[in-house]
């Protein structure tokens, strides 16, 4: 098993952040961060990472992934991070909401509650406004599970577009915030109510211009106190309550005193608190619960995580590729052109060159140059016998000029080197050898190498010691003209 | 845990040593050229899995004074059981001496117990005139492989590895410049032969090597689908002040019009520029040449022209059999609605709708238009793209293909430039209809602007790993 060791991280500095909005946002972020960086790059940073977890038994979620990362980052106490921004700015809004709820909860109900004594309190109005209460609480939540935005084009206008990961979450959010406003209003204008109970005489009755008997309408207040009927009795209207407090349109209900007019409150406070606050404090736990379920679907479904998943997962092959010389390339420039062939030559064969396979034969021109044995150097040859043919060339004290043949896909090596170094040094002033590197095979006419393979030997000529070596072209010396 | 093995890359000059080299390390950096000597130094490149070593290759320079070398060796030595100290002492003797600075370069990793891959070019006669430098590395006793590489289009492989046969225990031909990767692997494997205790780490690392070809895979494929999504999505906004929204003549909407094309196209090019250059990073190719037509509109080959959608496009059948399968599970969702009230008319009407459009626009390549939107805090946004048809869609995916696939095709030996032609066949035909239709889809949704989610990506990313096979398979066909 290919391991690792490396040292433990230190999880001390950065808090390991649990709110799954904030961590979505800084993982987003991060990743749209990771996107200017070399991809070999970030696979060894998180193969590090993961390895580290492996070593210390340590949690390899996105949580301490990102204060993996942020181990070094001593700016986080005074920069916001995407993830805290996101919040601050959701915070103010939900804040906002609540002020605004606060304030309009207090005006709605003084309005609802408005008495001047000459009228009573419609109970009717104050069930029909918290029957819409509970429709709107229900719509808001709904559109944010349908994920419709119809308020989307308002805060486009005020607020900076949102970053694609957030986008999903925006519905949710926005549920969130509303759902907030509606319960700051609910609570407010519960405690308006009770308020205006204790500061005020409130006339309650109740009036409908349908044709409903009181029987009716007590069967309409008997079902929504239900949930309380166990708990407090008295906020249950009876019947003879419901007889007592209506009034028409004409005329005057004469059945009971105006003492009985305020016995509604307890039933409204309940009304209000069960089926505004109590609805409006659900849903907005729930739009907070959506908040976080979503967040978290966001991160597991991220893109993002699935390939640092599987850069975690991947070992770091690294095939020695880093090394680079590829611009280090010897000269290849030359200044030298082949040359004729002498008249008159001694031949030398280098390493068999012209002797070895049967598809190579000797190039018939070079009878006429050469009309003695070849001699066998380099190659199978012993160093001695390099000397002793060296040797046998200078028996006489003219200069010698000498044709050495050499394959021409054998490059020139610091051996022919050598024996040429120790030639010059034996033999009189004036003598030349002529290269003359041979093709693997035979052509007609014969011609020496092709260009790529002479190009070697021309430059190696011209590092021999001056005017000793030359390469020498069969075509020219034969009068052909080169292929 | 035993040393990891390592392997001495030695042989003949300009026999193709580092041409080895840099293929089965990936390396493309490495100095190569048709002339002796271009090693100087030996350098080695080890194959790390997590910073763990699991071989390594030496590159060494050739052998350029065997006989000496030799002489000098029998000369000190007594007999054939003080051979391998004996190369060692010549090390140790000729250390800094210029003469034998090459051959002390080569010997060292062998002293120090590399084993030996000797390499000779098997597109030259084979020459009994090496025997000198074969001695040598059989006085070392290290275990020894010969791989016949191949430099030129002469063949003589046969011979070298008759001969070869006697002084090694492993004969192997191997084409640096040409050799499939399933090679590669094969060879390293040949490596870990040499030895017992070598074939464990060379089994896990052609392991990890084939592992790391199938997530480079993976990869392009995903680079290749973003790519594609964010090109068939592309628009390029302006913003006009009021007065220049206003005072708009046709003349002057001609002109911004031409700008915002120009620009359109400019970032259309540099995208798939950056797709070409992602692709050879993944498969470290950071020093490749490539010769490809440049994206012009209306010229030879180009990403826009009539020629490139003919080339790599598809014919108007093809997209309407496709546009077919799209528009009809469109239709399936009309059905879904009504209960199947519609007893599948939906899809029927559904299919007709999708191949009448996909005909339609499958005859010509247009081009998107300009549109100006409405005013806005005073100010009003021009916009040029997205590309109104899917065409555009096939054409940069053949085009992409066809660069991956030479890439991944090319070892890293190579250093001719990579020039990448156009064909005349299609290489749509091996994809399965399913995959058609959600090539389709994808390309429809990129194209309306539609953001794609992760399962979307995740889809298109299969398709287009599919896509890579059908090619790969269409490519090896008609070679």
């Amino acid at each position: 098993m290919v391991k690792q060791s490396a040292a433990k991280p230190s999880m001390t500095k950065t808090s390991i952040t649990k709110q799954p909005l904030r961590l979505l946002m800084d993982f987003d972020a991060q990743i749209q961060r990771d996107g200017q960086q070399a991809s070999d790059f970030m696979h060894r940073r998180d193969r590090r990472f993961a390895l580290n977890c492996e070593e210390h038994n340590s949690p390899s979620d996105p949580a301490h992934w990102l204060a993996w990362l942020g181990r070094f980052d001593n700016s986080r106490e005074q920069f916001a991070s995407a993830g805290q921004s996101t919040e601050q700015r959701w915070q103010r809004i939900n804040n906002g909401f609540i002020a605004l709820g606060a304030v309009l909860g207090i005006i709605t109900m003084a309005g609802l509650l408005f008495y001047d004594g000459g009228q009573r309190i419609n109970v009717t109005v104050i069930i029909g406004f918290v029957a819409l209460q509970l429709l709107l609480a229900l719509l808001t939540s709904l559109q944010s599970v349908m994920g419709w935005q119809p308020w989307r084009p308002l805060l486009n206008r005020f607020m900076p577009a949102p970053r694609p990961a957030l986008q999903p979450l925006q519905p949710a959010l926005m549920a969130r915030a509303a759902q907030g406003g509606g319960l700051s209003f609910a609570v407010t204008a519960l405690l308006t109510l009770l308020a205006m109970v204790v500061i005020q005489d409130l006339a309650f009755g109740w009036s409908t211009t349908l044709n409903t008997a009181a029987s009716g309408y007590h069967q309409l207040t008997s079902a929504l106190a239900t949930p309380w009927a166990w708990l407090w009795p008295a906020a249950v209207p009876d019947l003879a309550l419901v007889e007592a407090t209506r009034f028409f349109r004409a005329g005057t209900n004469t059945l009971l005193t105006p003492a009985r007019w305020g016995q509604w409150w307890p039933f409204i406070s309940m009304l209000w608190l069960v089926w505004v606050v109590l609805p409006r404090l659900l849903l907005r736990l729930l739009a907070s619960a959506l908040v976080h379920w979503r967040a978290r679907k966001l991160l597991l479904r991220h893109p993002g995580l699935n390939a640092l998943r599987e850069r975690m997962a991947t070992p770091v092959l690294d095939t020695g590729a880093g090394h680079n010389d590829a611009n280090d390339l010897p000269d290849t420039r030359h200044n030298t052109l082949l040359q004729p062939l002498p008249e008159k030559a001694l031949l030398l064969s280098w390493a068999g060159a012209g002797t070895v396979t049967d598809k190579q034969t000797l190039p018939a021109a070079l009878a006429a140059i050469c009309p003695g044995p070849a001699l066998n150097v380099g190659g199978l040859a012993s160093l001695s016998q390099d000397q002793q043919a060296i040797a046998q060339l200078s028996v006489n004290s003219d200069a010698v000029t000498a044709l050495m043949l050499v394959s021409s896909w054998e490059p020139p090596t610091g051996e022919l080197l050598d024996f040429l170094t120790s030639a010059r040094q034996s033999w009189p002033a004036g003598s030349r050898v002529y290269l003359l590197p041979l093709a693997a095979e035979t052509r007609e006419p014969p011609t020496t190498a092709t260009d790529r393979q002479l190009q070697p030997w021309l430059r190696f000529a011209e590092r021999c010691p001056p005017g000793f070596v030359t390469v020498g072209d069969i075509a020219i010396s034969t009068g052909l003209s080169p292929s | 845990m035993s040393q990891a093995p390592v392997f001495a890359v030695v042989g003949h000059p300009n026999k193709g040593k580092s041409s080895i080299v840099a293929t089965l390390s990936q390396n493309d950096a490495i100095a190569i050229a048709l002339e002796p000597g271009t090693t100087r130094r030996s350098h080695a490149y080890p194959l790390q899995v997590d910073g763990q070593v699991l071989y390594t290759l030496v590159d060494t320079p050739g052998f350029q004074r065997p006989r000496r070398v030799l002489e000098w060796l029998e000369a000190h030595s007594v007999s054939a059981s003080d051979r391998a100290a004996t190369v060692a002492a010549f090390v140790t003797q000729h250390r800094g001496n210029p003469q034998f600075s090459d051959e002390c370069e080569l010997l060292a990793p062998l002293i120090e117990g590399a084993g030996i891959i000797y390499v000779v070019d098997g597109s030259v006669p084979y020459s009994p005139q090496h025997e000198a430098e074969m001695t040598i590395l059989r006085w070392t006793g290290r275990p020894s492989l010969a791989l016949i590489n191949s430099i030129g289009d002469e063949d003589y492989g046969d011979t070298w590895q008759a001969a070869l046969g006697q002084f090694f225990q492993v004969v192997r031909k191997f084409d640096a410049v040409r050799a499939p990767f399933e090679q590669h692997l094969s060879l390293l494997k040949a490596f870990g032969q040499l030895e017992p205790a070598w074939e464990n780490p060379l089994e896990t690392a052609t392991g990890f090597l084939d592992r790391q070809r199938q997530q480079r895979r993976q990869h392009a494929a995903t680079l290749i689908a973003q790519t594609l999504q964010q090109m068939m999505g592309y628009r390029h906004s302006r913003s006009l002040a009021e007065d220049l929204a206003a005072s708009a003549s046709s003349q002057n909407k001609d002109a911004l019009a031409s700008e915002l094309r120009k620009n359109w196209y400019q970032h259309q090019r540099q995208r798939e520029q950056q797709l070409r250059g992602d692709i050879q990073q993944l498969y470290q190719h950071g020093q490749l040449q490539r010769q490809e037509a440049e994206l012009e509109w209306q010229s030879e080959h180009d990403l826009f022209s009539e020629d490139s959608r003919q080339l790599w496009g598809v014919n108007k059948g093809y997209l309407a059999g496709a546009g077919f399968g799209a528009g009809a599970i469109g239709g399936i969702g009309i059905d879904a609605l009504t209960l199947g009230a519609s007893f599948g008319t939906g899809a029927l009407i559904g299919g007709i709708i999708g191949a009448a459009g996909s005909y339609f626009y499958g005859d010509r390549l247009p081009l998107p238009t300009l549109k100006i939107g409405p005013l806005r805090d005073g100010v009003k946004t021009a916009s040029f793209g997205p590309v109104p048809d899917t065409q555009f869609g096939y054409v940069v995916l053949g085009r992409a293909l066809n660069h991956w696939w030479h890439v991944s095709h090319r070892n890293h030996a190579g250093r001719a430039p990579l020039a990448l032609g156009t064909t005349d066949s299609h290489w749509l035909e091996g994809l399965s209809k399913p995959d058609r239709n959600i090539l389709h889809r994808a390309l429809e949704k990129a194209r309306k602007g539609k953001a794609a989610d992760s399962s979307d990506q995740h889809k298109l990313g299969q398709v287009i790993i599919h896509a890579m096979k059908a090619y790969n398979d269409w490519e090896l066909k008609s070679i």
